[in-house]
């Protein structure tokens, strides 16, 4: 089901703190990631799930080893090329929405397109209504950020994320602040458009639900993948061959 | 990339989404600005009416150095010899000799009815009609005795009157041209501020300067004093001549009246002798910039042994030079001050918007993009504070030039406005906002746009 990985990470290592007393986060990690797969990254609390989603996605740079994103080489990579990759293969969601509070929610959504050239105006407050649409907030692009509720301000921060029509979505705890009915929404959600568009997904979570509508639960412990097993869709297919 | 206008609309729904905050910025950088504009502009203005209009700074006068008893015949010096040997000079474009009247005479001026009387000796002399060449009234300052010809007869009323413009001379009976007469700027303002008002006569503006020529005239008792005839070893018995004024120019003398120069060498030769008319009072020069000022005089001193007058001009010139550069500091001072306040502010405003960079890099904003955005709205800040600042000290101005015309009494040169807001000082005040903001926010925007993402986005 999966295509040609979209993302390959070979011995990646990451460490914070003084070179002297390093704290080793990522001790050699090596994943691929297929174009269209649906990933869950899962671990303890400290275990590097974050950093490791960030070097993925161009936050954060790995201290070792081979990174490749949507063909980029991160290593070789001139700054500009990964922020057009930021910008338009990688669509980001976080925990804490991230939105900006004193832009309105169309405004935030359409906020990408700052940094690319090509849409007029007019096409871009098209492209962010159609986005709202999407995600069910047709009703919301006026309005400040400030008065929405939490799940809400989550399927903004998803719709800024699907403005560009990214093959890769990179989510870090994105129904960590929601109750379970909302959250319960937004994971439909990422399955819809894991399974209609393709958009490739790798989601951090602790959420059994999440887990179980994936393809793939990549455990990490102590900053070294421990185990790989398949997710639920998988498992059925398994289940029916 | 990012684009100047998607830039432009990011920085200023930023800037002004927080308007306290703006103003907290600003603030600083108007008090500066305006107090830039505020006294620089006054100080222009200060300086324009002194140094053009009461002190020209390139125009020296010549005169024979107050002396002791040994040198009593310095004063000879200042004949034609050394007007010609000053005109050689390089840095003079014009020489010209003044005649001061070498005897008492008193006068009086007929004006709307009225006869205002006055000392004339002492408070008279000639120039060259050349010197006034380029002035309005230059075809009416000429010496109309200095060829002689017909003149129409005439004698005391009721016998026969002379026209227009012209006087009986007691001489001869005929009727010569009224001696023509320039009066300074300074005397027309002392007349308008202090005479005027306490007489009920009308003050000289432009509407009356034309007509001077018709309304005033001047009757010189040549010869005798204004309090009795007592005369100083003259050689002729006084008489009568009748002047009018023909215009108003700094080139008169400052508190007196000024008639072509010939007048006065035949008047000096006349009620003195020859001597008294060919030397002297000064001699006027102006020089090709201020900084020949300098070097002129020293060749003046060395070379000729002359001086030159008493030059207050430039006394005031260094005041006001030097209060200005006091206020243009403490204005700068203000404005540092504000940058750095700015600086400040947009420090801890950089780690307080952390999260806000840190998404705009996560959705595709590279260092350069962030570090534009914050020296952006760093110049927006500078803009805004330099306008506000430009627009108070106008208001400032206003208010002081308001406050001047209604409660202050009119005094010499008294301007209409006390500022001139010179387009420099417009645009320095503006141009100098925004560096000085921009300044404040290099180091911030640096740190901003070094920030990595993931650090800027990750929750404490
Ligand atoms: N910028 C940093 N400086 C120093 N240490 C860091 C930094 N970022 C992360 N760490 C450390 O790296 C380790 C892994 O952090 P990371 O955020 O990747 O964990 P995580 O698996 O996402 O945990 P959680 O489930 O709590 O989000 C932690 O021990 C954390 O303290
Ligand atoms: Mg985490």
């Amino acid at each position: 089901m999966a295509g040609d990985p979209i993302i390959r990470l070979r011995d990646v290592e990451k460490s914070y703190g003084p070179a002297s007393a390093p704290a080793r986060v990522l001790r050699g990690v090596s994943l691929e990631v297929g174009s269209g797969e649906f990933v869950a990254l899962m671990g303890e609390s400290g275990s590097g799930k974050s950093t490791l989603l960030n070097i993925v996605g161009a936050l954060d740079v790995a201290d070792r080893g081979h990174v490749e994103v949507a063909g980029v080489r991160y290593g070789e990579a001139k700054e500009r090329a990964l922020a057009r990759l930021r910008n338009v293969d990688i669509g980001f969601v976080f925990q804490a929405f991230n939105l900006i509070e004193h832009l309105t929610c169309l405004d935030n959504v359409c906020l990408p397109a700052s940094f690319s050239r090509g849409k007029s105006p007019a096409e871009v407050q098209e492209r962010g209504k159609e986005v709202l649409g999407r995600v069910g907030l047709a009703d919301v692009a006026g309005r400040k950020p400030g008065t929405l509720s939490g799940g809400q301000k989550q399927r903004v921060a998803i719709a800024r994320a699907l403005f560009q029509r990214p093959r890769i979505l990179l989510c870090d705890e994105p129904t960590g602040n929601l109750d379970s009915h909302t959250g319960g929404e937004v994971i439909e959600f990422f399955r819809e458009l894991n399974e209609r568009d393709g958009v490739t997904l790798v989601i951090v979570t602790h959420e059994q639900r999440i887990s179980s509508a994936a393809e793939r639960i990549v455990s990490i412990r102590d900053g070294v993948i421990e185990d790989e097993s398949a997710g639920a869709p998988a498992a059925k297919e398994a289940a029916s061959t | 990339m990012i684009a100047p206008g998607k830039l432009a609309r990011l920085v200023a729904t930023n800037a002004l989404s927080n308007r306290r905050r703006l103003a907290l910025h600003t603030f600083g950088l108007v008090v500066g600005i305006a107090s830039f504009a505020f006294f620089l502009s006054l100080s222009m203005s200060v300086r324009s009416v002194f140094l053009e209009e009461i002190f020209p700074l390139d125009e020296v006068e010549v005169v024979a150095p107050r002396v002791g008893a040994a040198d009593v015949d310095a004063r000879d010096a200042l004949n034609d010899d050394v007007v010609n040997e000053i005109r050689q000079h390089p840095d003079v474009k014009e020489a010209v000799p003044r005649m001061a009247m070498a005897f008492p005479a008193s006068g009086a001026a007929m004006f709307m009815g009225q006869r205002m009387p006055f000392e004339a000796g002492g408070f008279a002399d000639g120039v060259d009609p050349a010197y006034v060449a380029d002035e309005d009234f230059a075809d009416r300052f000429v010496d109309w005795e200095a060829e002689e010809h017909e003149r129409e007869a005439c004698g005391p009323p009721p016998e026969r009157e002379c026209g227009d413009h012209y006087y009986c001379d007691q001489r001869d009976n005929t009727c010569h041209k009224r001696v023509p007469i320039v009066v300074s700027r300074t005397l027309v303002e002392l007349y308008n501020t202090q005479f005027a008002p306490s007489h009920g006569l009308p003050p000289i503006d432009e509407a009356l300067e034309g007509m001077l020529a018709s309304m005033l005239r001047l009757e010189i008792g040549l010869g005798e004093t204004m309090f009795a005839a007592a005369m100083t070893g003259g050689e002729s018995p006084p008489r009568q001549v009748e002047g009018m004024v023909v215009g108003i120019s700094d080139k008169a003398m400052p508190i007196g009246v000024t008639v072509p120069i010939g007048y006065m060498e035949r008047w000096n030769r006349e009620f003195v002798g020859d001597e008294a008319a060919e030397v002297y009072s000064s001699i006027e020069v102006v020089l090709e910039g201020r900084e020949a000022v300098a070097p002129f005089a020293g060749w003046v001193q060395d070379e000729l042994d002359l001086s030159l007058a008493d030059r207050q001009g430039e006394r005031f010139a260094t005041a006001i030079f030097i209060v200005t550069a006091l206020f243009v500091m403490i204005s700068l001072v203000i404005v540092t001050i504000a940058a750095i306040n700015i600086a400040h502010s947009f420090f801890l405003q950089v780690s307080e918007r952390k999260r806000e960079l840190g998404v705009l890099r996560a959705i595709g904003g590279t260092r350069g993009d962030i570090r534009t955005l914050v020296l952006a709205e760093a110049a927006l800040i500078g803009v805004i504070g330099g306008l506000l600042g430009v627009a108070a000290a106008r208001v400032g101005a206003a208010a002081v030039d308001f406050a001047a015309h209604r409660w202050m009494p009119a005094f010499p040169f008294k301007p209409d406005s006390f500022f001139l807001f010179e387009w420099w000082i417009v645009a320095g005040g503006i141009a100098c906002a925004v560096v000085f903001a921009v300044l404040g926010g290099l180091f911030p925007a640096g740190r901003a746009a070094n920030m990595p993402p993931a650090q800027a986005l990750s929750q404490d």
